[in-house]
C-alpha cells in the first residue's frame, strides 16, 4: 500500500468517523434519535464484534485454519470461558487465550 | 464562554480529576489492545506516519483493527472505510444521548466533545449520570477522561507500530485482536437477541467470506441483525401464548 492510498483510508476513516460521532450532537442537535434506529444499532453491534471474533480465529490470511491450527480453536473456546467468568475481561481474556495459543501446543508436544 | 471560566469553578475541577484518576485505573486493559491495534496496522501495510495518524485522528480501536484487517486481505480502499464506519455507527448512540446535555456550547466546544467520543468515555459517564442524575460537571469529567485516554492510547498504539517489526510473526500476536473483542463482546450482551445477533453474525461472516468486495461483514451484520428481530419476535409471541 502506498503512502497516498495509506493517508486515504486513514483520513476517510477518520471523517467519516468524526460526522458520525458529531452526528445528534451537532449536524441533527435538535432531533432525536428515532427509536427504530436506535433499536437497530444494539443488535447490530454484538453481530460486527461477533464477525470479528469469528473471522479473526477462524480465518488465517485468507483461508479457513484446519484442523491442523487447532490451538486456533482451543485457545479461543478457553478464551471464552476466561471472558465469561471474568464478566468481560480485556486483558484476562487476552491473557487467558494467548497463553493457550502457545502454550498447548507446548504442552502437547512435551506429553 | 472561555474555557478558563469553567476551570475557575472548583467543582468543575474536581470533576476533572475524577476522570483523570478513572482512566488511569483502567489503562492496563486497553493497552494490549492498543499494542495489537499499532502492531497490525503496520503489519497491514500502511505507510507508519499514516499508521500513527490512525489512533490519532480515529480513535476508535474496533474500527482501527477492521480498517487494517481490510487492507490486508486486499479489500478495495473504500470498502475498508465504509466497514470501519459501519463498526463506528454504535457512536451514533452515543452522540445521541449526549446531545441534550453539550446545548450550552459553542459549535467548537460541541465539535471537539464528539471527536473524542469512545466506549469507554461513554460507559464511565453513564455510570457518573447514575450515581449523579443532575450533575452539572458531566463535560468536566469526559473532559478528565479524555485528558488521559487520548494521549495513552496514542502513546501504545505508537509503541507497537515501532515494535511491530521486532516481534517475532510466531507469536502470532494478531491473535488479540478476536480475543479483545471476544471480551467485549461478553462484556456487552445482555439479552437473548442480542445474542442470537451475536450468534449468527459470527456464522454468517464465516460463510460469506467470498463474498465479492469483501462485503461479507455488512451482510453478517445484517445477517445478525435480522436474527435478533426475530428472536424478539419468537419471546414476544411466546410469552403472549403463555399468557393466552
Amino acid at each position: 500500500m502506498d503512502s497516498t492510498q495509506s493517508w486515504i483510508v486513514v483520513l476517510g476513516l477518520a471523517v467519516g468517523t468524526f460526522l458520525i460521532r458529531y452526528s445528534f450532537i451537532g449536524l441533527f442537535a435538535n432531533r432525536t434519535m428515532p427509536p427504530w434506529l436506535d433499536h437497530a444499532l444494539k443488535l447490530m453491534v454484538p453481530a460486527i464484534f461477533a464477525a470479528i471474533v469469528f473471522g479473526g480465529v477462524v480465518m488465517m490470511g485468507g483461508q479457513v485454519a484446519g484442523l491442523t491450527h487447532w490451538p486456533r480453536y482451543a485457545a479461543a473456546a478457553l478464551a471464552l470461558v476466561a471472558a465469561v467468568a471474568s464478566r468481560g475481561s480485556m486483558l484476562v481474556t487476552v491473557v487467558v487465550g494467548m497463553a493457550a495459543l502457545h502454550g498447548l501446543p507446548w504442552l502437547v508436544s512435551m506429553a | 464562554m472561555k474555557i478558563a471560566t469553567y476551570w475557575r469553578d472548583p467543582g468543575t475541577r474536581a470533576a476533572f480529576w475524577d476522570g483523570v484518576r478513572d482512566t488511569i485505573a483502567v489503562v492496563p486493559s486497553y493497552l494490549p489492545f492498543a499494542l495489537v491495534c499499532g502492531v497490525a496496522s503496520v503489519n497491514a501495510g500502511l505507510t507508519t506516519s499514516a499508521a500513527v495518524a490512525l489512533p490519532a485522528l480515529v480513535f476508535a480501536g474496533s474500527s482501527q483493527a477492521v480498517l487494517t484487517q481490510f487492507i490486508q486481505s486486499s479489500a478495495s480502499i473504500w470498502v475498508a472505510i465504509f466497514s470501519g464506519c459501519v463498526i463506528n455507527l454504535r457512536m451514533a448512540v452515543y452522540s445521541a444521548a449526549l446531545s441534550p446535555k453539550v446545548r450550552q456550547f459553542s459549535t467548537r466546544h460541541r465539535m471537539a466533545i464528539a471527536a473524542f467520543l469512545v466506549d469507554n468515555s461513554f460507559a464511565f459517564m453513564q455510570k457518573r449520570e447514575l450515581a449523579n442524575p443532575k450533575d452539572p460537571h458531566l463535560i468536566a469529567y469526559y473532559a478528565g477522561l479524555t485528558a488521559v485516554f487520548w494521549p495513552t492510547w496514542l502513546l501504545f498504539c505508537v509503541i507497537g507500530i515501532f515494535a511491530g517489526n521486532i516481534v517475532p510473526a510466531n507469536w502470532q500476536l494478531e491473535f488479540a485482536i478476536p480475543l479483545s473483542f471476544m471480551a467485549i463482546l461478553v462484556g456487552s450482551v445482555r439479552n437473548l437477541p442480542m445474542a442470537a445477533a451475536a450468534l449468527v453474525g459470527g456464522l454468517a461472516s464465516i460463510v460469506l467470506f467470498a463474498l465479492p468486495l469483501k462485503l461479507g461483514l455488512i451482510v453478517a451484520c445484517l445477517a445478525g441483525l435480522m436474527a435478533g428481530l426475530m428472536t424478539e419476535k419468537g419471546a414476544l409471541l411466546w410469552t403472549a401464548r403463555k399468557a393466552g
